[in-house]
């Protein structure tokens, strides 16, 4: 058989959205399949998504090929305006791509044995597949229409995923809490998206900046891009929890360890990180985007370093580290090192991923550490505490202890405010109708 | 004047009615429905083979041979399948104690009223569908409810206005923009704000789902009668006073979204939270009208059929829960009914993202055309309907959760999941809104030609001089 390059590449993204609907079809009619049916699916998928990435890594590098573009004509089209579907895999994908199946692989053999018989098992199957299929769709569209697509997606998945253990109470709120943050988030890049079109009459990569990366170019101006480029800030910002959308990454740790690796320490949160080099081209153009996102990625690594060392659990430690180096990720994009970014993202993912499936099993991998270092482990960072005066590092150690505040401002200033207009306007609803009112 | 080749509107129409006679008097659920379910069905396969013969002759309408007063064509035909299919679903999707003849003759009237009002070829026959839509609730088929004088004054208030407007109308020409045909849109427009619940009257649909029948309330719900109303007036050719009007008129749509998603924010019980999401997305169809592009219009109008399709099965998979556990109704923590109930939680999940525009879902492609258009005429609307769409979003998971996650009551020891007799017609919901959503095309060229006539109209619009 001999597939050619576009072929591939819609196969690639195809499969693990036709299984998700397969398995979701076969659960809904009450025929779920068994947990070694699962097993083998979901690793045969995963080998033969490998296969296929392998494959185009390879046509790529021996064809010289920069990058391979499918398009399938418009998914509808009204009037002047059409939804481009159209997939691209060029040297920024191809590495995201390549890491999604990988860590989505891992991951999902891993929970083969970490879910085996949870009431949950085919869920979080369910969940999986299409997660990778959004993430995939992520990295692969060729527009910022499509990539909406499977920025929702992911979204979603991630939120389902939080709230796994549905059992219990926390991990239900701080699912909603999670997604709140993610709808107000998303708005920015719906924006965007909107005014591209509005402003410069498409929202395709190409379009938008004509050439291959690294070397594409910005083709918008004036203040409309601006705008724009603010808002996509705003979007990456989001999803990678940076900034002023920083609080939710640790309360996204509820759900179950394989999730957590494979949202918050690999792929989902990268993906904000992805937008930013995608358009690069327009931050470097305005200078407040770029002053924009080096000063979130920069502020953002600041409290997530300093809260990671006081939190007491191992995966909110994590999740903090990673905010932390998403945050340094977005100030090298800030400040143009693309190439250095991609590779920070791709190491800190693999690395990041391997403490998460290990965090389940950290104190015995500490006390192993610590035998065989003979009693002997030497704390780290205390050397650069102790250059600052005691009654700063007090206060800093009060501001990570409380988590920077986060949730006490966002409480105080977003929640109790909107609720109080909420209630204000409840006067155009008389209450008509008493008891005798039947 | 062309006619359809066999009187199937009238037939459709027949059917209904005479489901209705036929169950009125029948006490048992069991022996209603029956009889019920076979003339809705009937009633769809008469508007099916309408709608074909429709799309079959290209465009126009398509008069019905034995009662001319009755038509089809490109805005109404979908809808009437829809209607149909949907009231099918909400016969067989009742509950037996909402499905007594009684009851099931209710949405039956309900459905006719619809029908003549969707294939009325003038204004009065659409009045006389609009009235009948009230006469159930009047006569009180469903019983009596707290509050149902309250919602009976405003549906009645709009069949008032609406009659005074067409009295006006029919009283002057379009073409003089007198006093009296500014008089006559403003009743028009003044009916529709009434029927749909358009802020600041929307509190009576908040009332309505809250304390009346809740299947029949969305079934009247879905109609959708104010939309229709607005499509009609556009596709004819209106004087730009009555533009004006219908712009001042998609704002009011624009603001009703905003405030009943921010009064999402404090709300805990089910059906009003439900509400006030429905409330709010229906609002979209009067924004999207406004917009008067192709992108705007063609997206209200696929809405319109999002939000039928999937407002419906969110009512459903409510009032399911409502009739298994009694806390459905004002939950004072979480239910965790997912745990007995997880295919119940699937249907409302999809459902729910369908409705607030989830990709791969027909929500999407939809207020993507609607943004695109809102945004391209009005960018108050571009801005603001996105927002609205991400709190209803918000309140939709909050309910998600509030429902079917968490810990599950000492006192719900089991209950059933989806019936057979619930699970076919959800997953009928859920199919259309993820094959549509898959594959748009289609839906959108079915509403394409209903825009692009409203679109063109709109652009002959004859000036003020």
């Amino acid at each position: 058989m001999n597939l050619i390059p576009e072929q591939l590449l819609l196969t690639l993204v195809a499969i693990p959205g036709a299984l998700f609907i397969s398995l979701g079809i076969l659960w809904l009619l009450g025929l779920p399949l068994p947990e070694r049916v699962v097993s083998r699916l979901t690793k045969g998928t995963y080998a033969l998504l490998l296969i296929i990435v392998t494959l185009l890594g390879w046509e790529m590098w021996q064809s010289s090929t920069p990058l391979i573009r499918v398009s399938l004509g418009d998914w509808f089209t009204v009037a002047h305006y059409g939804f481009p579907l159209t997939l691209l895999l060029d040297r920024l994908s191809l590495p995201m791509v390549a890491f999604t199946v990988i860590l989505a692989g891992i991951v999902g053999s891993f929970s083969l044995r970490y879910l085996h018989r949870d009431p949950g098992f085919p869920r979080f199957f369910l969940l999986l597949h299409l997660f990778t299929f959004g993430a995939l769709l992520v990295f692969t569209a060729d527009s910022l229409d499509l990539l909406i697509a499977g920025w929702e997606l992911v979204g979603i998945t991630s939120v389902l995923l939080i709230g796994f253990f549905q059992y219990r109470r926390e991990p239900v709120r701080n699912a909603l809490r999670v997604f709140s943050t993610y709808r107000v988030a998303d708005l920015n890049i719906l924006l965007a998206v909107f005014l591209a079109h509005h402003w410069f009459g498409t929202a395709s990569w190409q379009g938008l900046f004509p050439g291959e990366w690294p070397h594409h170019v910005n083709n918008l101006s004036g203040h409309g891009a601006t705008v724009i480029a603010v808002l996509l800030v705003f979007a990456a910002s989001g999803k990678s929890s940076q900034g002023p959308f920083c609080g939710w990454l640790p309360r996204a740790m509820e759900g179950p360890t394989p999730s957590s690796a494979v949202f918050y320490g690999a792929i989902s949160v990268h993906a904000g990180a992805y937008l930013l080099l995608r358009i690069e081209p327009l931050i470097r153009s305005s200078w407040i985007a770029t002053c924009l996102v080096i000063f979130i990625g920069l502020t953002t690594a600041f409290l997530g370093t300093l809260v990671h060392r006081t939190c007491a659990d191992a995966k909110t430690s994590l999740a903090y580290a990673s905010q932390t180096q998403l945050g340094i990720i977005f100030a090298e994009i800030g400040m143009g090192w693309t190439t250095l970014a991609v590779l920070h993202i791709v190491g800190h993912a693999m690395v990041r991923t391997m403490q998460f499936l290990r965090s389940p099993s950290m104190l015995h991998d500490h006390h192993r550490i610590h035998a065989a270092a003979g009693g002997q482990l030497d704390p780290t960072g205390e050397q650069y505490d102790s250059l600052l005066p005691q009654a700063v590092q007090v206060w800093l150690y009060r501001v990570a202890l409380g988590r920077g505040f986060y949730d006490s401002i966002v409480d105080r200033f977003i929640i109790v405010p909107m609720k109080k207009i909420s209630q204000s306007l409840a006067i155009f609803e008389p209450k008509w109708g008493g008891k005798n009112d039947v | 004047m062309d006619h359809l080749s066999f009187p199937f509107i009238s037939t459709g129409l027949a059917s209904l009615a005479a489901g209705a006679l036929i169950v009125l008097r029948v006490k048992s659920a069991d022996k209603a429905r029956q009889p019920a379910l076979l003339m809705a069905a009937l009633a769809l396969v008469s508007f099916l083979l309408a709608a074909r013969e429709v799309f079959a002759a290209g465009h126009g309408r398509l008069f019905d041979p034995l009662l001319p007063w009755f038509e089809a064509d490109a805005l109404d035909a979908v809808p009437m399948v829809f209607f149909a299919a949907l009231t099918l679903v909400f016969l067989f999707m009742a509950p037996k104690r909402d499905a007594d003849g009684r009851q099931l003759a209710g949405m039956l009237i309900i459905s006719l009223a619809t029908q003549t009002a969707y294939s009325a070829a003038n204004l009065v026959m659409l009045a006389v569908g609009w009235w009948l839509t009230s006469l159930p609730f009047v006569l009180g088929l469903f019983g009596s409810h707290r509050g149902q004088k309250f919602a009976q004054g405003f549906l009645i208030a709009s069949c008032v206005a609406l009659t005074a407007g067409i009295v006006v109308l029919h009283t002057t020409h379009m073409e003089d923009l007198s006093h009296a045909s500014l008089w006559a849109f403003g009743l028009l427009i003044l009916a529709v704000i009434l029927r749909k619940g358009i802020f600041p009257l929307h509190s009576w649909m908040v009332s309505a789902f809250e304390h009346g029948p809740l299947l029949p309330t969305a079934l009247m719900f879905n109609g959708h009668l104010g939309a229709l109303l607005i499509a009609r007036s556009e596709a004819t050719a209106l004087p730009q006073t009555a533009l004006h009007a219908l712009n001042i008129l998609g704002m009011a749509a624009l603001v009703t979204a905003l405030i009943t998603s921010i009064r999402g924010f404090t709300e805990k019980k089910p059906r009003r939270l439900l509400a006030f999401i429905c409330v709010s997305q229906a609002s979209f169809i009067l924004a999207g009208l406004a917009t008067a592009n192709a992108e705007g219009i063609t997206g209200a109008l696929v809405h319109w059929l999002v939000v039928s399709v999937a407002s419906t099965g969110l009512i459903c998979v409510v009032r399911a829960l409502e009739v298994r556990v009694a806390d459905a109704i004002d939950p004072q923590d979480y239910l965790g009914l997912a745990v007995k109930a997880p295919r119940l939680a699937a249907f409302f999940l999809i459902c729910g993202l369908a409705i607030i525009g989830l990709p791969g879902t027909l929500g999407y492609c939809a207020e993507d055309l609607l943004f695109h258009g809102a945004l391209e005429n009005q960018p108050w609307l571009g801005f603001a309907l996105p927002l609205a769409t991400a709190f209803n979003a918000i309140h939709l998971i909050r309910l998600f959760g509030l429902l079917f996650l968490g810990v599950l009551p000492k006192h719900v020891i089991d209950i059933p999941d989806a019936l057979p007799r619930e699970r076919w017609p959800l997953a009928v919901c859920v199919v259309f809104l993820i094959a549509g959503g898959l594959m748009p095309w289609g839906v959108i060229g079915w509403r394409s030609s209903a825009a692009h006539a409203m679109q063109q109209a709109l652009s002959n619009a004859p000036a003020v001089h």
